[in-house]
């Protein structure tokens, strides 16, 4: 436990203003130093590697056929109910791909739980995409199928 | 012939400088206060309700979004409730890299109402600065976990992920930064007599008092009661650290404002202590995938950036929560408002509430 | 044409337009400056989109507020409402008509040219009569809103422009002893036969009257660390909140062009107007005062604008700089401070001022 330290106080310092020069030569000292702000869709931000944008799909860049395996860990995981795997037998091997596979990024919370209940390990089906610009015309267009969750999301133009 | 009559305003929930969508209701008498209603709930989201439906891993996420200003102490307190349930050892780097991401939050959240409380009463500069140093640990979080809000990063037993290589060094860096631009809040604030005049006086609140409306927090310590969970039951790898509580005297808005500016400088202590002592091993505790507690309960707190954490977890043993309750010390450092504010001017409200330093996401839940 | 109409009709007309033009552009930059400055001193950059780093930004926000929907809200007190504006703007204009801008003449015809509307021998108390017509538009807003935020506003405006308006007269009073004249051209010309300026004037500096001047100044304009009848964090927007598009924007421009009037008298009253800055060595005085001597009075006005432009916008970028500083004060503190402190500093000033009079007198 520790006293909080007051800042020392004279009739000085209070008579002739001095803290609220000191003040002033603070924002001052600021006006040269560079700034910190992105002009944002001009500037990119920088991502780090582990940052968590909207969950997508992968394949295994050797390997043949989905790398998923439909076993809806992913969709059970999800605290917000918001992956959709309906899944078939899978083509010319044994076990089961996703026929279809949906997410509703309109309720996806980017936690990454999903991810992490993946069996395909280490490198999960399922996976935090770096991106983060999803906003659509319409609700509709948030629910996201198989061929958009390996594409990536593709802005739609606005038409009236 | 002239009377005067009371005039009703309200303030909120759309003013700018509630904090959120806190609505106040304002009983003035020119421009002083007879009496003010908090009106709280335009943010409810049924978090709690959502923690009983959830399993135990999925409503964690939940809990980032109550006190999104500091989302980590709220991970923290819920994970760490479910482990006592369950009874699990977390392994001791967890607890440190806990202890590290903990502090690092409550400097965050502490500089966020720093700007806040500052823009409130008219300092524009101080806010920017302060969302400056901020934007360095959100870095930090989002090299660690990869969100800069809402974490989700804490797993129940241990910790999802290991430190990615420099983050080490990136905190130390940080913390080797932060002191100077402490220096300049203080330069911008701390003698100036406008800053001197809004503050002192201000909302003031005796020991007592705030200990019967249970406050926790800065805003119990600025009122020089020195209860601070970390150091009263200390939690994950406190006890070995050294770190001291600041506390005030007065209990007005200026003594709260030091005592938070000092904690912030503290935080930073610790976090360059447990960097140091960090040690090696596993991070993640022996924790079955689908966690299902014996049943019983628990009441778990820690010391969040606002005052005290509480989670109430009732475990029937199956994977959800049969009971699940948070203590938000925003919740509860709120219901002093009214008593703080009695017959101050309209402008002390907005100090005030700058100075509880409310999230109302976690107000309401 | 006849003499006559040229010099009571054209040259009059023809001054007031360049001087309302040239006003409103100042006011665009000085919200361009404003926003720059502000960004700077918090390590951001600032309006960058529009025109070249942003040089258009304040256009095309004047742009969107007028051709903005003008909304009146049904419970306001309607003709009050819609004068509230024109009654806030007409004051800071009409004040611009005693400003003298520079020294220097040209001829136009027969008719000798200066810069300045009009130089009337009572200048000091034309401006404080007029500027205090602005506080009627402040509660007229704040009272015809009909709303409860407004009216704080207002009230407290109210009070505060009256209250500041003392010590501002009463620092003013000094220099009128010191010059002798109540007109704004007779004050320069005092501080240019002195040979130095009043902020300088020995054996009693006027610069406790400056920091008076100020002071109340940045009250009377309403700038923080004194902008509480709009303070936006209490009072949402203050007097002006039921106001939208083109009757918002007049308040933003009487708010402005309060502040370039304040900043053109203390380079008026304490700087020496349109003198040149000459460190004082009587011998850069010559050169400074006329950058264009082959152009005669022309020239000298031309350098007298740029001097005069200069210490106005030091004085402006002052205001701008506290703006990025200082929290702000409350109400009552303000009043206190108003009347406590500035009150009784000010009618101190005015004595030792008169008691240095004398002793330079002998
Ligand atoms: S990131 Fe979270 S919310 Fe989104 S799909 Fe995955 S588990 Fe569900
Ligand atoms: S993405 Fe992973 S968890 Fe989800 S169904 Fe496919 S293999 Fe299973």
């Amino acid at each position: 436990m520790s006293k909080i330290v007051r800042p020392e106080d004279s009739v000085l310092r209070r008579f002739l203003l001095l803290e609220l020069f000191a003040g002033l030569w603070v924002t001052l000292k600021h006006q040269f130093r560079p700034h910190v702000t992105q002009e944002y869709p001009r500037e990119r931000p920088e991502l780090r590697p582990r940052f968590r944008g909207v969950p997508r799909l992968r394949d295994h860049p050797g390997a043949e056929g989905p790398l998923c395996v439909a076993c809806n860990q992913c969709a059970l995981a999800c605290p917000d109910h918001c992956i959709t795997v309906v899944a078939e037998d899978r083509k010319g091997g044994k076990g089961k791909q996703p026929k279809s596979f949906h997410i509703d990024y309109e309720r996806c919370c980017h936690c990454g739980l999903c991810v992490d209940a993946c069996p395909t390990k280490p490198i999960t089906a399922i996976y935090m995409s770096h991106d983060y610009e999803m906003a659509q015309y319409a609700r509709d267009d948030f629910m996201t199928d198989l061929r958009g969750l390996y594409e990536g999301h593709v802005p739609r133009e606005y038409k009236r | 012939m002239f009377g005067t009559t009371e005039m009703q305003i309200n303030m909120g929930p759309q003013h700018p400088s509630t904090h959120g969508v806190l609505r106040l209701e304002l009983k003035l008498d020119g421009e002083r206060i007879v009496d003010t209603r908090p009106v709280i709930g335009y943010l409810h989201r049924g978090c709690e309700k959502l923690g009983e439906d959830r399993t135990y891993a999925q409503a964690i996420v939940y809990t980032d979004r109550m006190d999104y200003c500091a989302a980590f102490a709220e991970n923290l307190v819920y994970a760490e409730a479910v482990e006592r349930l369950l009874g699990v050892e977390v392994p001791p780097r967890a607890q440190y890299m806990r202890v590290v991401l903990a502090e690092l939050q409550r400097i965050a959240s502490h500089l966020i109402w720093l700007g806040t409380h500052a823009m409130d009463i008219g300092a524009l500069t101080v806010f920017v600065y302060g969302m400056r140093e901020r934007e360095f640990i959100l870095d930090l979080f989002e090299s660690y976990c990869g969100a800069r809000l809402t974490y989700n990063a804490v797993r129940v037993g241990g910790m999802p992920e290991e430190f990615p290589e420099g983050w080490v060094e990136e905190a130390r860096r940080f913390c080797d930064v932060l002191p100077s631009r402490l220096d300049e809040y203080h330069q911008l604030l701390t003698a100036n007599r406008i800053w001197l005049a809004r503050t002192r006086g201000v909302g003031t609140i005796d020991g007592k008092t705030a200990l019967d409306w249970g406050m926790t927090g800065p805003c119990l310590r600025g009122s020089g009661v020195a209860y601070d969970v970390r150091k009263a039951i200390p939690y994950e790898a406190y006890a070995d650290l050294d770190f001291d509580v600041p506390i005030g005297e007065a209990g007005d808005t200026y003594d709260r404002y030091l005592c938070r500016m000092e904690e912030i400088r503290q935080s930073r202590r610790i976090v360059l202590q447990a960097l140091d002592k960090l040690p090696g091993g596993e991070i993640r505790g022996k924790v079955p995938r689908r966690i299902k507690p014996p049943k019983g309960e628990v009441y778990h707190v820690n010391e969040g950036p606002r005052g005290e954490l509480g989670v109430y977890l009732v475990s029937d043993g199956s994977e959800h929560a049969y009971r699940c309750r948070f203590r938000s010390p925003n919740f509860v450092n709120l219901q002093a408002l009214p008593d703080m504010v009695r017959g101050h001017l309209v402008a002390d409200v907005v100090a005030v509430i700058g100075t509880l330093d409310i999230v109302l996401g976690c107000v309401d839940r | 044409m006849s003499e006559t109409l040229l010099r009571f009709v054209v040259v009059p007309v023809a001054q007031i337009a360049v001087v309302i033009a040239a006003l409103l552009l100042i006011v665009v930059y000085l919200v361009l400056l404003e926003r720059k400055i502000n960004a700077f001193m918090q390590v951001r950059l600032g309006p960058r989109r529009v025109g070249w780093h942003g040089l258009l930004q304040t256009v095309a926000d004047v742009i969107k507020l007028f051709t903005k929907e003008d909304i009146t809200p049904r419970h306001v007190d309607r003709l009050v409402f819609l004068l509230a504006p024109v009654v806030i703007i007409l004051p800071a204009l009409a004040a611009f008509a005693v400003i003298p801008f520079s020294g220097g003449s040209f001829r136009v015809g027969s008719v000798g040219v200066r810069a300045w509307i009009s130089d009337v021998n009572v200048g000091l108390l034309y401006l404080l009569a007029i500027t205090s017509l602005g506080v009627f538009g402040v509660v007229m807003a704040g009272w015809s809103s009909n709303s409860k935020y407004p009216m704080l506003g207002g009230l407290r405006s109210a009070a505060q422009m009256v209250s500041y308006e003392v010590p501002l007269g009463l620092s003013v009073v000094s220099i009128l002893m010191l010059a002798g004249t109540a007109s704004l051209v007779g004050i320069v010309q005092a501080q240019e036969s002195a040979g130095r300026w009043f902020l300088f004037w020995t054996p009693y500096p006027q610069i406790l009257g400056l920091f008076l001047y100020f002071v109340s100044g940045v009250a009377e304009t309403n700038r923080l660390p004194f902008d509480l009848p709009e303070a936006e964090n209490e009072l949402v927007a203050g007097f002006h909140t039921e106001y939208s598009g083109m009757k918002f924007a007049f308040f933003f421009l009487a708010e402005y062009i309060n502040m370039v009037l304040v900043g053109c008298l203390v380079a008026v009253l304490f700087f020496g107007g349109w003198l040149p800055v000459t460190f004082g060595i009587p011998g850069l005085r010559e050169p400074l005062s006329n950058f264009f001597p082959f152009w005669g009075g022309a020239g000298a006005m031309l350098t007298g604008f740029f001097w005069f432009g200069l210490k106005v916008f030091l004085v402006l970028f002052l205001y701008l700089w506290m703006r990025a500083t200082y929290p702000r004060y409350r109400y009552d503190q303000l009043m206190r401070l108003g009347w406590k402190v500035f009150i009784p500093l000010g009618l101190g000033h005015v004595m030792v001022t008169a008691l240095a009079i004398l002793v330079r007198r002998g």
